[in-house]
């Protein structure tokens, strides 16, 4: 068959990825969005190429069966340390991450040029439920509205509205667990009023997240101080890439993006910071102060970060003796709130590249094996656990952006124990440098 | 007639869409960093728009068939009609009406109920959202752009987008209006919900009413945004900057300069800036803007009667 | 000036327009969709005011209706959160009123086409009807017209105000009561018990 061209034309397209993160799976949404010819979106719809990646267990397949049969064909789905669906004939699997962007860009190519057949639907296409409204346009039941069409009742509430007691018609919807927007694994039941969360349920929770391995050879071992700051401070700068991603800003996201790969104790971010402060992050985009304030109960079980933003100075560094030689102080914010947190990374990550650079004249090593302060919170004998029950007390009364940027700025997964296997590990250091 | 009255407007309407779309996804690539690891800059948006003709159209649960299908459409003929009001010179204007300015008014508010109708009729919760969150916030850039563009109608005494411009013969209304045009640009990254003013098509909601589009509609929906920010900016050069006027070169060219340097500067702050929070959005909209476009056209005014 | 055939057939292919999406209005069954076929049905009597020289006003209708429908649907979604109206509901109430209303008007209507005699006033060459609207609008109508928009702006204000649950003090569900003038004194500016009990005697 000759390819059109047309089609020769589109296989010059970079390849528009969604990504279906599973469980234990190192940074790589990041490691993609650094990856030449390769453009990751944020729902299946826009995507040619579905990219599933780690762990799905059982109980999340059939969300990722309806993830597979959203995206529109000519589509192929990549398999990365992932058992396929047994339904796919010929599935593509790229178990090495050297091979991954490379693979995926190749599987696009692939599908333009008609070498490959689109991937099979796996579900029917028909609705979950029959129609069931009476008369002919549905509307024939007794009253104004009638039936119960594809199964849902009518919109119709009488809860009160959280924000200006203008009560409005409540939406009641499921997202997750592989929107993009949410952390790996978490669904959650939604109920919006106007664009105000109204209620917020979680129905599964996120997968555990893992931190880089030096955490948990930090657990076993002294290691370098300067190693270690040097992790936090590209695991902080991941999650503000998510942030800045969240809050509509690709340019500066991808900037931060890219100091993850150069980061040495001699790094400094200033100036990411400058143009964040000058852009406005704070004045204009991120919820005003005040929203999204954890109790002071809530940060302590949370920990982390999100501690330490609400001017709690609880980190375990404090307690070992070689940071304090170092000077190490925690450092605070007061807020508590959605900005504060945001500010929290940035305080953070200065700090982390500051103690890096101290810890490199020394040559310094921990002190302590019992207590490591991870990314994500201390671990003791006592770790983070999983926290997502959390963000139903604090995002109802939140418009959806703030919602949104509130979720981003919370860390509510639980604390993986233990370390990443192959190919994962590797991919932490300085694969994001290289790409 | 025929010719000159169907024909021609016809054809620079969609000359400009075609040619304004592919030179606002150039022109945002070359704006972005990092933009070469996506290949060359002048053969990405073909690349990604053949990409998007080969795809299937899918289509969500129960959407509301005719809008569904006609909204991607129906933005496009407004954008191209936007840009069909342009004077390029004092005879060369697609359609010259006497009340061009009033139908550039009701384009924009037109261009409203398309993008409400674009992200409702999906019948998927992410669209809604950001369809109605377009309205609410659409009625104030609607009336603070109602204000600026009656204040450059008054010197002229005239609708007419070509009188607009033969007012500005002496001053333009850049400098005799100095608020006018920073409010019309803000006002116009709104209306096209651009940049730091994209709240419909935003990443919070994924993709916003844009969320459960693919294929070629999702290219001609793409296609009419990038082509609205063209009209924006044509029009925007043509009430602010002076239009065809100017020395040298001849109008049409003067004006595609000026459109160009309307169009980068609304291309290079939607890259600048974060996404405002609607509620700060709105808050700004009414308390800052919309007060400071009184103030314009009483401005306006005043020197329309102190230079008659 | 005798129209031209063009003019004709749009004119005719427009009213059948503005009459066929006008009734689709009441065939609908969802809300957001009645209210935009009636924006349908407004454009196309805009376009036909447009033919009949009334440029600015053809164009103004475009502009209103647009915003208004707009608002409609709007404030209906959201107290009726129904995308793409997938639970129907219906659209029509008390039809025998209706018809009786809509027959009489369109009787009423038809008959002022049919029946009065229109004056043969062509229109002067140099009449421009922008410049003579607004003429009307802030000439001898002006009172009228800035009346009825200030009327409006006070009754929007006033109904936010109204509809408001939450009120200067306090939730109106809570009984809304000023506080004293004295701590812990009697709500201020409420009629003394005795004199709700006077009147009340009254009925």
């Amino acid at each position: 068959m000759a390819v059109s061209w047309q089609r020769r034309l589109a296989a010059h397209a970079p390849a528009a990825v969604f990504l279906a993160e599973g469980a234990r799976i190192g940074p790589l949404r990041e490691t993609l969005a650094l990856s030449p010819g390769i453009r990751l979106v944020d729902t299946p719809r826009h995507a040619s190429v579905l990219l599933v990646a780690g762990d799905i267990p059982t109980g999340w397949r059939d969300d990722l069966r309806r993830v597979h049969d959203q995206l529109p064909a000519p589509f192929a789905s990549v398999w990365c340390c992932c058992e396929p669906f047994e339904a796919l004939h010929d599935p593509i699997r790229i178990d090495t991450l050297e091979a991954l962007p490379q693979g995926v860009a190749e599987t696009h190519r692939e599908l333009m040029l008609g070498k490959r057949d689109s991937a099979p639907r796996l579900q029917p296409d028909e609705p979950p439920n029959p129609w069931e409204g009476l008369g002919d346009d549905g509307h024939g039941g007794e009253g104004m509205m009638g039936g119960t069409p594809y199964g849902r009742p009518m919109a119709m509430n009488m809860q009160d509205d959280l924000r200006d007691g203008l009560t409005l018609d409540t939406l009641t919807f499921r997202l997750g667990p592989f929107h993009s927007g949410l952390p790996p694994g978490l669904q959650a039941e939604i109920s919006l009023q106007g664009d105000l969360v109204q209620a917020w349920t979680v129905t599964r929770k996120p997968f555990a997240s893992v931190v880089e391995p030096i955490f948990h050879a930090a657990r076993q071992a002294p290691v370098p101080i300067a190693e270690l700051e040097l992790s936090r401070a590209r695991h902080h700068l991941r999650r503000l890439y998510r942030g800045l991603l969240v809050a509509g800003w690709p340019r500066l996201a991808e900037r931060t993006l890219s100091l993850t790969g150069q980061l040495s104790p001699n790094s400094d971010i200033t100036a990411l910071r400058r143009s964040l402060e000058r852009g406005g992050l704070w004045r204009l985009a991120l919820p005003e102060p005040g929203r999204g304030v954890l109790d002071e109960a809530q940060v302590r079980e949370l920990g982390g970060p999100a501690v330490r933003a609400a001017g709690i100075d609880e980190d375990l560094r404090s307690h070992d003796a070689h940071y304090r030689r170092l000077g190490f102080a925690p450092t605070c914010r007061d807020a508590g709130d959605t900005a504060a947190r945001w500010r929290q990374w940035l305080d953070e990550i200065e700090q982390s590249l500051w103690l890096a650079g101290q810890a490199a004249r020394h040559d310094l090593k921990t002190a302590e094996t019992d207590a490591v302060e991870t990314p994500r919170g201390p671990w003791t004998d006592a770790f983070p656990h999983d926290m997502s029950d959390l963000l139903g007390q604090v995002l109802p009364g939140l418009e959806w952006g703030e919602a949104m940027l509130t979720l981003a700025s919370l860390d509510v997964s639980a604390l993986d124990l233990h370390p990443l296997e192959e190919p994962w590990q590797r991919s932490t250091g300085d694969r994001e440098g290289r790409a | 007639m025929i010719l000159d009255q169907l024909i021609l407007p016809w054809l620079l309407a969609w000359l400009m869409v075609g040619l304004g779309a592919y030179l606002v996804a150039v022109l945002d690539r070359l704006l972005a960093t990092g933009s070469a690891r996506d290949g060359s800059v002048w053969l990405a948006p073909l690349a990604s728009a053949a990409w998007l003709m080969t795809q299937q159209a899918t289509t969500t649960e129960a959407p509301d068939a005719p809008a569904w299908r006609l909204a991607p459409a129906l933005y496009l003929a407004l954008a191209a009609t936007g840009l069909a009001l342009v004077p390029w010179s004092p005879t060369l204007v697609g359609v010259d009406l006497a009340t061009s300015l009033v139908l550039w008014g009701s384009l924009e508010a037109l261009a409203t109920v398309v993008i409400f109708l674009h992200g409702w009729s999906a019948n998927a919760h992410l669209a809604l959202i950001g369809a109605y969150r377009y309205v609410a916030l659409g009625l104030s850039y609607l009336l603070i752009s109602m204000f600026v563009l009656i204040g450059v109608a008054l010197p002229a005494e005239s609708l007419r987008l070509t009188e607009v411009v033969a007012a500005q013969t002496s001053l333009w209304h850049v400098v005799s209006q100095p608020l006018g045009l920073p409010l019309f640009l803000m006002v116009g990254l709104g209306l096209t919900f651009w940049g730091p003013l994209d709240l419909a098509d935003s990443t919070d909601l994924s993709g916003g009413t844009a969320v459960e589009r693919s294929g070629p509609p999702r290219l001609v929906w793409a296609l009419a945004r990038a082509a609205m920010l063209v009209a924006f900016s044509a029009i925007a050069a043509t009430a602010f900057l002076g239009g065809w006027l100017g020395p040298w070169l001849p109008g049409p060219a003067w004006l595609l300069i000026k459109s160009l340097a309307v169009l980068v500067a609304l291309l290079w702050l939607g890259r600048r800036l974060p996404r405002f929070a609607p509620e700060r959005c709105v808050t700004l909209m009414w308390v800052v803007l919309l007060p400071l476009s009184f103030i314009d056209l009483i401005w306006a005014g005043a020197v329309a009667l102190w230079m008659a | 000036m005798t129209p031209s055939l063009g003019t004709h057939i749009a004119f005719g292919v427009l009213a059948a327009f503005a009459v066929l999406t006008g009734w689709r209005v009441f065939c609908t069954d969802s809300m957001v969709r009645a209210s935009f076929f009636l924006l349908l049905s407004f454009i196309a009597v805009g376009a036909i005011m447009i033919l009949l020289t009334a440029e600015y006003l053809g164009v103004a209708m475009f502009c209103m209706m647009a915003v208004e429908m707009m608002v409609m649907a709007l404030f209906m979604v959201m107290f009726m959160m129904n995308p793409a109206g997938l639970n129907p509901m219906k659209m029509v109430h008390q039809e025998r009123v209706a018809i009786v209303v809509g027959v009489i008007a369109f009787v009423v209507l038809s008959a002022v086409a049919v029946l009065s005699e229109f004056p043969d006033a062509p229109l002067p060459a140099e009449h421009v009807p922008t410049i003579s609207l607004g003429r009307e609008l802030l000439g001898d109508s002006m009172l009228v017209f800035e009346t009825a928009g200030v009327v409006l702006l006070t009754t929007m204000v006033g109904v936010v105000v109204l509809s408001s649950r939450r009120g200067r003090y306090g939730c109106a569900d809570d009984g809304s009561m000023p506080p004293g003038l004295e701590p812990g004194g009697e709500p201020a500016g409420q009629p003394s018990e005795e004199e709700g009990e006077h009147t009340h005697h009254h009925h």
